[in-house]
């Protein structure tokens, strides 16, 4: 059998060649099966351990004013939410429809909900189907709201205090003053008043990065 | 003296034969193959295909915009290979395949002793008559390209392998075009 | 994870050297098949030399079959290499100029490098005509721009079109291929006893 293979043309050798590549793609059917997955559990949990994939409000809030355009920030909330409050130029992608959306695997990805749990799951869906830059909002929403739109400050803090009251205030948020009774109290709950959420002047996504072309 | 040139001339001769006889074409099949193996690594490395005409509509623009600066930045087709100044419009990944293909296009030549300055042509038709369809031919296939946003190797080779329906569907259109032509301008050819 | 640019195996600087080292690939292959000769070019437009469909045809299959197999065994993402958008009327009429401008001229952009490269004076002609005929569309451009950008259907493939599986398609275009080549090979082979040559 393989004399008889050596033996043929060049051109013979290339016609079957190719006949039986084709005739094995026809069974093949499709190459990418998006909806089972192979994961490999333990570098996953390896993945966690150094925490490098989580990201505080502090951060991102860094990021932003600094108009930092590697990443995507995605909103995994509801519409409704989404339209309420985002932080600014974040992408409204309802975590039931991360898989489908337009997300690419090599982007570096930023997501948030309302708290840590739903960015959680979503950090797995994404990762499982070999998204290699999922990153987690520490906190989701509540943390943003709770560190950079409404930051509880200490009377005698140092220059912290005026870092993050600008931060805040460029946001649109509003710092709040903690009297020196608050932190004695222990007994009571005090549900804290929010003020109105901030209204929205930068129109959320819509991201204006050129994309290289790549025809020809 | 003249047994002496005799003797130069005949190395000559024997050595003009030496490097003027051109190496037959190789196996259509097998250089098939190897064209798609360098398409094939493209696609692995870089994520994109192959491309000529491009690298030429980047030095037209970068051209018009030294020359005209506000025609260029006024218009749609050269803003679009000029970018958006942060970087320099030369620095395009066709422009330098495009060198490569002239570099590997010569390497090929010289190693089957086929560089040669010659016209090309039919025995019916005179040079000069050839190159006037030559120039001819161009402009129509610059025309042609930039309206399908590709060439034969952007488009049909690359959009082709991806499967893409523009793609084939310009691949049937050159080969349509061609065969519709090709009776018209016999002459040239054979 | 291929494709390693997409993956930041490398940055945009490194990717221009790949650039040239594949177009050094590129123009190599192009000669060898003797596509720097606008006579073997233009043959294939009267039957008696079938090269340029031998070659192009080859190469699309196995390209397509490097394609198919890679992102089958998972070293691959196919969604992160780069198709462009359909825009079926523009691709088709400029496809029907580029076949004229083909036989008329008788070369394609990327083989009149080449054949520039390797001395020839029609070449050299056909490139400068190319530069020309580019140089004319982007001044008429204003006017062309609505049937630039007309029809676009989008990121269409052959797959999704016909609703066919990616793998019957690759079977497909493989059948069609070898189909092409046999009546090739038979056609030269009659056209070569008719005319008594070929060109070579």
């Amino acid at each position: 059998m393989k004399e008889w293979f050596i033996k043929l043309s060049i051109s013979k050798k290339l016609t079957l060649i190719a006949g039986l590549l084709g005739v094995l793609a026809l069974f093949i059917e499709n190459t990418s099966n998006k909806n089972v997955i192979d994961v490999n559990a333990k570098e996953m949990a390896l993945s966690t351990i150094r925490n490098r994939d989580r990201i505080d409000p502090v951060i991102l809030a860094d990021w932003l004013i600094k108009e930092n355009s590697d990443f995507t920030l995605v909103d995994l909330r509801s519409e409704k939410e989404f339209s309420e409050y985002n932080i600014p130029t974040s992408v409204n992608i309802p975590i039931e429809n991360v898989l489908a959306s337009d997300l690419m695997r090599n982007q570096k990805i930023l997501l948030y909900g309302n708290d840590d749990v739903t960015s959680a799951q979503a950090w797995f869906i994404l990762r499982s189907s070999n998204y290699k830059a999922i990153y987690i909002l520490k906190g989701g929403m509540n943390g943003w709201k709770k560190e950079i739109l409404f930051p509880t400050l200490a009377v005698n803090a140092t220059s912290e205090f005026e870092k993050i009251k600008q931060i805040s205030l460029h946001f649109g948020g509003t710092p709040q003053l903690a009297s020196a009774e608050q932190s004695t109290t222990s007994a009571a709950i005090v549900k804290p008043n929010l003020p109105s959420l901030p209204k929205l002047t930068v129109p959320a996504g819509g991201k204006a990065v050129k994309k290289k072309k790549e025809g020809c | 003296m003249t047994s002496l040139t005799g003797i130069f001339s005949k190395k000559e001769s024997a050595a003009e034969e030496k490097i003027f006889t051109p190496k037959p074409y190789s196996n259509p099949y097998v250089v098939g193959v190897g064209l798609g193996l360098v398409l094939l690594a493209a696609f692995l490395i870089m994520g994109r295909g192959l491309g000529a005409s491009g690298a030429v509509s980047t030095l037209v623009a970068v051209g018009v915009e030294k020359v005209a600066p506000d025609h260029a930045a006024q218009n749609n087709f050269y803003k679009e290979y000029l970018g958006d100044g942060t970087t320099n419009p030369l620095k395009d990944w066709l422009l330098f395949e495009v060198i490569g293909v002239v570099a590997g296009g010569f390497l090929s030549g010289t190693l089957a002793h086929r560089i040669k300055r010659t016209t090309e042509k039919g025995p019916n038709v005179s040079i000069r008559t050839r190159l006037i369809y030559a120039f001819v031919g161009g402009t129509i296939m610059g025309i042609g390209d930039r309206i399908a946003r590709g060439c034969t190797s952007g488009l049909a080779l690359t959009g082709g392998s991806l499967l893409s329906l523009g793609g084939w569907a310009f691949m049937f259109a050159v080969f349509g075009g061609g065969y519709a032509v090709a009776y018209f301008v016999r002459r040239q050819w054979l | 994870m291929m494709p390693y640019f997409k993956f930041d195996y490398f940055g945009f600087d490194f990717s221009l050297v790949i650039a040239f080292v594949i177009g050094i690939g590129f123009g190599f292959a192009l000669e060898r098949g003797g596509f720097g000769n606008a006579r073997i070019l233009a043959a294939q437009f009267y039957f008696y030399n079938m090269r340029v469909l031998k070659v192009m045809f080859t190469a699309i299959v196995t390209a397509m079959l490097g394609l198919f197999y890679f992102s089958w065994i998972g070293w691959l993402d196919l969604s992160l290499v780069y198709i462009g958008d359909t825009y079926i009327l523009p691709q088709i009429i400029g496809g029907l100029l580029l076949g004229m401008g083909f036989v008329i001229g008788g070369y394609c952009p990327g083989t009149s490098v080449v054949s520039a490269s390797t001395g020839r004076t029609d070449g050299m002609i056909y490139l400068l005509g190319i530069f020309f005929g580019v140089f004319v569309f982007g001044e008429m451009f204003p006017l062309l721009e609505g049937f630039y950008n007309s029809t676009n259907m989008g990121r269409v493939t052959l797959p999704e079109f016909l609703g066919l599986s990616h793998g019957m398609i690759v079977f497909l275009v493989v059948a069609m291929a070898l189909g092409a080549f046999a009546a090739a090979e038979w056609g030269e082979k009659v056209l070569a006893k008719k005319n008594g040559r070929g060109v070579e």
